[in-house]
């Protein structure tokens, strides 16, 4: 009885934190296309004006990133100024929640079929590989482990805690400008 | 709870062995289908491959209304767009696709075409845009390598925009394959070599990357064990056609056990290097199966070394100690790399094809990491990483 009144709490509260780490991220990753050169040369390759997105099908939480060029990503928030070029869907909220809390890697969800890519494969890659990047500055390592399939061997303690450092710093300034707003 | 996961589905009716290719009319007529089409190439045409498929057909009162056979190696937008304008003009009802990847491949595209409608293929291009099934679809292959019978993509070139447009959905699966040892029975010696390690590679690449599961190792550990036991048996004596229809089974259980597990690095690899030298893709394959294997040892050491009852049998896995092996299965698979090398000088090395220059490498390693399949294998690839394997596959 008590878990049948706890159950739509608890998916509410999976909900808002899949829709907060979309947040998150789409600002990280607007963030450490501004601090770390890897994922700039890895972004310069993605067309000027290319609209990457994470969603939850069919039409749940979701984050827009734009690459605007020089290997930058400006974050759209939850709407799309046009079509986008790349979609990475996961199927339920529940396979999103899995890989958003660390407990299934990328890589692995997309081994289990837990996501599709709408769009060119290469830049899906490309796209991972920045996420893999990112998580790797701004998780603990012990996490980090977890989500990456293999956590960078040479990303050192300093560099790993001055870049996360500044994309944090980057990221609540970002939300509090969009609060402002 | 554990966590793991799987997805396994392959709905294809496979029709192999002998006179295979006579249940084909009523295979046809038990869907309804009276008007078949048959794409092909003037390769398979001219090789009289098509004798017995068309034969067979009119033999059951089956007329075959078209024949398209001049499917390019690589086949192209307008290519499908001529054959399924072929297809409405003589009101086909139906698909056989006689031939080796590129026929299969466009055979599919065609079969959106004609069952969608519309003229542009491209509109279809992507992962789940079909919704509905097609029309009557079944694949002959004349190669025992690429699996293509069993899977639920096709890659078609747009020549105008110079993309490579990929099509996804399991309404692309055939209705049937139809596995019939006379369809094999003349491939030239390298092409069997290529093409069996094309198989070969598949399995292992299934059995080994991260999308593994029971059903597709059962597949992959079978096809490993018939060709490595068919294969060299099949080079030294290519009019048997027992062996002929064992690598052909092989090829089509690899494509199911790769289609539901997807390859990894070798695959990635291969495809780079395709697209910049032009090499066949069994040949890829072949080429790089040991060095990546080498590559990821340490995070396969465990299925690679089950590997070895398969690839050299149970006499050798029972006398190799358990940690030994996962490199005497790569020494197995070099040691037959070396006896295909002598039959018909299937190239070991880039060096050895002739076709690779050195200065490639960097931009081979660059392509293979943002190849699809790099996302499988078991380890992070990095571009030192793949650099370093060309490095090695190079002499």
């Amino acid at each position: 009885m008590l878990a049948k009144r706890i159950q739509p709490m608890a998916f509410q509260a999976r909900r808002l934190y899949v829709e907060l780490m979309f947040q998150v991220m789409g600002r990280a990753l607007q963030a450490v296309s501004e601090v770390d050169e890897t994922v700039q040369q890895e972004a310069i390759a993605l067309p000027e004006g290319f609209l990457f997105e994470m969603m939850v099908m069919p039409n749940g939480s979701n984050l827009i990133v734009e690459h605007t060029g020089n290997g930058r990503f400006h974050y759209h928030g939850s709407t799309a100024p046009r079509p986008v070029d790349l979609s990475i869907q996961f199927k339920h909220i529940a396979h999103a929640f899995m890989v958003l809390s660390f407990q299934e890697k990328t890589s692995v969800a997309f081994a289990n079929d837990r996501m599709l890519v709408d769009g060119d494969i290469s830049y899906a890659i490309r796209m991972t590989r920045v996420l893999n990047r990112l998580e790797a500055f701004i998780l603990p390592k012990l996490i980090a482990k977890r989500a990456v399939k293999e956590y960078p061997a040479n990303l050192h303690l300093p560099e790993k805690l001055i870049s996360a450092a500044r994309i944090y710093l980057k990221v609540a300034t970002n939300f509090v400008e969009t609060v402002r707003a | 709870m554990t966590n793991k996961y799987y997805e396994f589905f392959c709905p294809v009716k496979v029709i192999a062995g002998k006179a295979a290719l006579e249940h084909i009319p009523y295979e046809l007529t038990g869907m309804a289908a009276k008007r078949p089409m048959i794409v092909t190439d003037k390769g398979v045409r001219a090789a009289g491959l098509l004798d017995p498929v068309i034969s067979a057909c009119e033999e059951s009162g089956l007329e075959i209304v078209s024949i398209y056979d001049d499917v390019p190696p690589d086949s192209s937008t307008g290519v499908v767009r001529d054959i399924a304008g072929i297809y409405r003009a003589e009101k086909c009802d139906s698909i056989i696709a006689v031939g080796g990847g590129s026929a299969i491949d466009t055979a599919k595209a065609v079969n959106i075409l004609v069952s969608e409608g519309g003229d542009d293929i491209a509109a279809y291009s992507g992962a789940g845009v079909l919704k509905h099934p097609l029309k009557p679809f079944f694949v002959v292959p004349t190669t025992a390598g690429t699996g293509s019978e069993v899977t639920a993509v096709a890659v078609i070139a747009d020549t105008e925009k110079h993309v490579k447009l990929p099509f996804t959905s399991s309404f692309l699966l055939p209705n049937a394959a139809i596995i019939d040892p006379r369809m094999t029975l003349t491939l030239p010696p390298h092409i069997t070599a290529a093409t069996g390690m094309d198989a070969m590679t598949h399995a292992i690449e299934a059995f080994t990357c991260m999308a593994k599961n029971p059903l597709s190792d059962a597949y992959a550990t079978a096809a490993i064990k018939k060709i490595s036991t068919s294969l060299l048996s099949v080079m030294e004596n290519p009019k048997d056609a027992d062996g002929r229809l064992e690598l052909a089974q092989a090829s089509t259980m690899a494509g199911i056990a790769f289609s539901n597990s997807m390859v990894g690095l070798v695959h990635a690899l291969g495809h780079a290097t395709g697209a910049i030298c032009q090499l066949p893709h069994g040949l890829c394959m072949s080429l790089y199966l040991p060095y990546v294997l080498e590559y990821n040892i340490e995070s396969i050491r465990e299925p690679l070394g089950e590997l070895l009852l398969y690839l050299d049998g149970p006499d050798v896995y029972a006398a190799t100690p358990a940690a030994r092996r996962a490199e005497a299965s790569i020494s197995t698979i070099r040691r037959m790399r070396d006896a295909l090398y002598k039959h018909c000088q299937l190239p070991r090395t880039l060096k050895e094809t002739g076709k690779v220059v050195e200065a490639q490498l960097d931009q081979i390693a660059e392509l293979a990491l943002d190849d699809g399949a790099i996302m499988f294998n078991p380890k992070e690839v990095t571009r030192e990483d793949a650099r370093e394997v060309l490095r090695r596959a190079w002499a």
